[in-house]
């Protein structure tokens, strides 16, 4: 699969003279200089010369040291690897779309309204939630917005409220979100089973006492202007009292909001606004396949409840119906409306990342309800066939019924010095990427996967079959396992003096 | 479902390893009340084909336009072939973010690459693996800014800047109540400096100036810098046509601190605004305070060069609410567009086609000041974009550019009360001569007044 030989750098190739771009023949005059002398731009230092069959080689060389999702499972618990159809692809390059200027008057960009419209209203019909907006460019982004929303609502009852919950197991997007958007984070204990604990929590090692949900509601109260939570949580366990949390956070008029970095659990089985959650975020490069990029472009649509509708970014999209006569088909023309007086106003500079709204909303025609529905289940079928076949050689440390992912911990390949990441390596050896690893944290050398629906059971097998000879080698030559992975492009790196003395980029020497 | 691995043979197999009846028993963790208990009320699957022709559909209720004269943001430039090609491999689109190394080395060297060349753009020594875009850059640069100046609160913003990047700016700001966000005039186009001498003090972090600005104008960043830094404030300037680096001296030479904004122009199309590539580049002193992804070079264990994500510590995954941005991710394949567009273009392109973009701006102010309801506004050094003022009615203008399927430049007044009557035009390499004649005889049509 890998390619093994070594890209150099490209700028280490460069000739001077060589170009991969002709210039079209200039049909004006020659610019006139009028820049101040001081401002005219002086030479580039990097930017490399080569033909374009010299740069076309050179990226797809360093592409062949990349794995892909076609390349096999790509088990990244939370991630949601799945399928990336081609389709989504094609239709995201329509010139129609690409063309398009964000600038360009309502009436001649009615596609791209109508679509914005109807992906918000399958969203709204997924959630349960009545109000969307698609401006976040990313699951953060979208949790930003929320929090926002959250405390733009306070704000507009005349309260300043400065505590945000967060469970000891979310993602470490969400603190970082609420001190954003200039919140304090108090921390919610987990219960054993990686649920929210309603009771205080005593640490078994030093005795200390952490507070649990209901002291930090009845201590905390008004202070309080939300939780988030995600659901299903970390360890793919279903926050089964959701609605009593919601209930008690809802008595203090704080609100819920549920980071939805695992929705693929939930599409067509249960809808947040069902259980009482006032606004949450969907990453649509998980739950809709569009596809990561090496590490975006995403997607974090927001969708919220009606009282927090006044508050959502400008420009909403809407639609009108165009009067017709009696029998016909209503006719709908869509426009961008920003006349929102309460909202809180734009979260980026466009209207989102549009190019993947558009590979979302083929996503969602392709499957319909009962393909979503299908995909769901199938996720938590392949998720429980793994942990299934694996639990007895490696330690289930939480043992409630999980959804779309398994969360295994290292304790019992620990014995013989051999740890998660030394698991993950091997893994690599063996053609995988390897799972999603140490997190969450409080699972002990947490290997977190997520095999999703697009794994039929050969691949699960051929999965499993490669964890269960590792669990094995661990027992027999857990040396080897140190030396992982040896047969990668490269051997494991050296981070920390990549930290500590950092070089950031090529410098002509 | 065609992209369902299902059948009812594997299916019961699956299901009779796993111990349960059907697929619903394993959803005992979710409470029965809390369940949806219904289909989902949508429309049922679709074939690829009626899919693809539901989208098509979609896209043809999209005007075309054969020139569009519009940037104000997202500037419509030629995307070489080899671009798409490149992208269109699954181990580039599908992959994930490249946290295990020795598997992402792709991916990580196309980023320390970037990284490489975004630097080389803007003269600074340090940048990002990028940012969503231009207006969430100006937020990451200006937070980053009050980190760095410590004890300063407030940051001034020209009134030159993109209204919409300021638009995104004042949302981020409204949650901090000790962070002010302090707008500065703008004078014959440009930012007014004596406006901006009068707002510097002791509390101002940075300054974010529009380079060029929204209005296309060149802003003399060596000259705002003396005062800037005579304040002890850090001069951030902000660029939301990378293609005028070509043209304007990199703004890291001009005395800015910080250089942030937009690098769409570079491989990408206007997208309805997305995805496009913010970016973010500061001195070497600054880097550890940069929100978002870091590629560094390292060796691994036999003493290869390889690349890793690294000064992770300023990171969500590790400082949780003590980080320096809720950031984890990153434009990665719109960055390797830009990537690849830079290599392809190298120093004479960058070069050859800023010049290209001056030129042809420039030919299409000349020949529609030959009309005699457009006037000049301010006389400032421009790149691609310039203003003009239009004595006659925009809309009867724009009416009759559309009839024609020419998209007109922006009716400034939306953004700009003082520039009421003035349009926003824009020309790049992509505009021939002929379509800047068509346009100039389409303007000379348009009734005078109404």
């Amino acid at each position: 699969m890998f390619l093994r030989q070594r890209e150099p750098l490209s700028f280490e190739r460069s000739v001077s003279g060589k170009r991969g771009m002709d210039l079209p023949r200039l049909d004006v005059p020659v610019a006139q200089d009028t820049r101040p002398a001081h401002l005219k731009r002086s030479g580039f230092d990097a930017l490399p010369e080569l033909s374009e069959v010299e740069v076309i080689r050179h990226f797809t060389r360093l592409s062949k040291w990349n794995y892909g999702v076609d390349d096999g499972m790509y088990p990244l618990g939370s991630c949601t690897m799945k399928h990336n159809p081609r389709l989504n692809e094609k239709v995201a390059g329509l010139p129609g779309f690409t063309d398009s200027h964000p600038m360009a008057p309502d009436a001649f960009v009615q596609g791209n309204l109508a679509l914005l419209f109807t992906l918000q209203e399958w969203l709204k019909e997924i959630t349960g939630l009545p109000g969307v907006t698609l401006q976040p460019s990313a699951g953060a982004a979208g949790e930003l917005t929320g929090v926002m929303l959250i405390r733009a609502y306070h704000v507009s009852k005349g309260a300043k409220r400065r505590v945000i919950l967060i469970p000891d197991s979310g993602h470490g997007t969400n603190p970082a979100t609420a001190a954003m958007a200039g919140y304090e984070v108090v921390e919610l204990p987990s219960r054993p089973d990686g649920t929210i604990s309603f009771e205080d929590v005593t640490d078994p090692v030093n005795g200390k006492v952490r507070k649990g949900l209901q002291t930090l509601v009845s201590e905390l109260g008004t202070e309080i202007a939300g939780a988030m939570i995600t659901n299903p949580n970390t360890v793919g366990v279903f926050e089964y009292r959701f609605k009593e949390i919601s209930d008690l956070l809802h008595s203090v008029d704080a609100l819920v909001y549920m980071d939805g970095a695992n929705m693929n659990a939930l599409v067509g089985v249960a809808r947040p606004g069902d259980f009482g959650v006032d606004v949450m975020h969907l990453n649509l490069h998980k739950t809709m396949s569009t596809p990561h990029g090496g590490g975006g472009p995403g997607a974090g649509p927001v969708c919220c409840v009606d009282k927090l509708m006044p508050f959502l970014p400008v420009p909403v999209v809407v639609r009108d119906t165009v009067k017709v006569g009696e029998g016909e088909v209503p006719k709908h023309s869509y426009r961008m409306e920003w006349d929102q007086p309460q909202s809180i106003g734009k979260v980026h500079t466009f209207y989102g990342n549009f190019g993947i709204l558009v590979r979302a909303l083929t996503y969602c025609l392709s499957h319909g309800s009962d393909g979503l529905k299908a995909a769901t289940l199938r996720a938590i079928v392949n998720a429980n066939y793994i942990r299934t076949r694996l639990k007895g050689a490696y330690a289930l440390h939480i043992d409630s019924p999980s959804l779309h992912e398994v969360v295994f911990s290292d304790t019992l390949q620990a014995k013989h010095d051999v740890h998660t990441l030394d698991i993950a390596k091997r893994l690599i050896d063996h053609g995988y990427h390897p799972p999603t690893i140490y997190f969450p944290l409080i699972v002990p050398g947490a290997l977190m996967i997520e095999p999703t629906e697009s794994e039929g059971q050969d691949e699960l097998d051929a999965f499993c079959d490669t964890m269960l000879a590792i669990a094995k080698e661990v027992e027999e030559n857990p040396e080897a396992l140190h030396q992982a992975p040896t047969l990668a492009p490269l051997r494991r790196l050296d981070e920390t003096t990549a930290a500590r003395k950092p070089v950031l980029r090529w410098v002509k020497s | 479902m065609r992209y369902l691995p299902s059948s009812p043979v594997e299916d019961r197999a699956l299901l009779d390893t796993i111990g349960v009846p059907d697929a619903e028993a394993l959803l005992v963790g979710i409470p029965e009340a809390l369940r949806l208990g219904r289909d989902l009320d949508l429309p049922t699957s679709g074939s690829e084909q009626e899919v693809a022709w539901e989208m098509m559909g979609l896209a043809n209720r999209n005007t075309r336009f054969c020139a569009q004269f519009l940037g104000a943001g997202a500037y419509d430039h030629f995307v070489p072939s080899a671009i798409d090609a490149l992208i269109s491999r699954q181990e580039w689109f599908t992959a994930y973010t490249p946290y295990q190394p020795e598997i992402s080395q792709g991916t990580l060297q196309h980023i320390f690459e970037y990284q490489t060349l975004i630097c080389d753009l803007t003269g600074l020594e340090v940048t990002n693996a990028s940012l969503y875009d231009g207006g969430t850059a100006c937020v990451e640069a200006a937070l980053m800014a009050v980190r760095v100046a410590k004890k300063r609160n407030t940051v001034l913003v020209s009134r030159g800047l993109h209204p919409l990047y300021r638009e995104v700016l004042k949302t981020n700001f409204a949650p901090h109540a000790g962070l002010n966000l302090v707008e500065v005039d703008l004078k014959d186009g440009v930012t007014d400096l004596a406006d901006l001498q009068a707002k510097l003090n002791g509390d101002v972090a940075a300054v974010l100036v529009g380079y060029p600005n929204f209005l296309g104008n060149v802003e003399d960043l060596p000259a705002l810098a003396a005062s800037i830094h005579a304040a002890g404030a850090l001069l951030v300037s902000v660029t939301q046509e990378a293609f005028a680096f070509g043209w304007f001296e990199a703004p890291g030479k001009a005395g800015a601190d910080m250089a942030c904004g937009e690098a769409m122009s570079l491989g990408n199309k206007p997208n309805f605004g997305g995805p496009f590539l913010g970016f973010l580049a500061v001195k070497d002193a600054h880097k550890r305070e940069i929100p978002g992804r870091v590629v560094g070079q390292t060796k691994d264990l036999e003493g290869r060069t390889g690349y890793v994500l690294t000064l992770t510590a300023r990171e969500q995954h590790i400082r949780r609410d003590k980080a320096t941005s809720n950031i984890c991710s990153n434009q990665g394949l719109v960055a390797l567009r830009a990537n690849i567009f830079m290599h392809l273009a190298g120093p004479e392109g960058m070069r050859g086609l800023a010049q290209q973009n001056a030129a042809k701006a420039q030919y299409l102010r000349q020949r529609l000041l030959e009309l005699p309801d457009m006037e000049v506004v301010d006389e400032q050094p421009f790149f691609n974009e310039f203003v003009l003022r239009y004595k006659g009615d925009y809309a009867a203008l724009q009416e009759a550019c559309l009839k024609e399927s020419l998209l007109p430049g922006l009716d400034l007044g939306r953004f700009y009360p003082e520039y009421a009557g003035c349009i926003l035009w824009c020309a790049t390499e992509l505009h021939t001569r002929q379509m800047i004649e068509s346009l100039v005889e389409i303007l000379a049509r348009v009734p005078a007044s109404v």
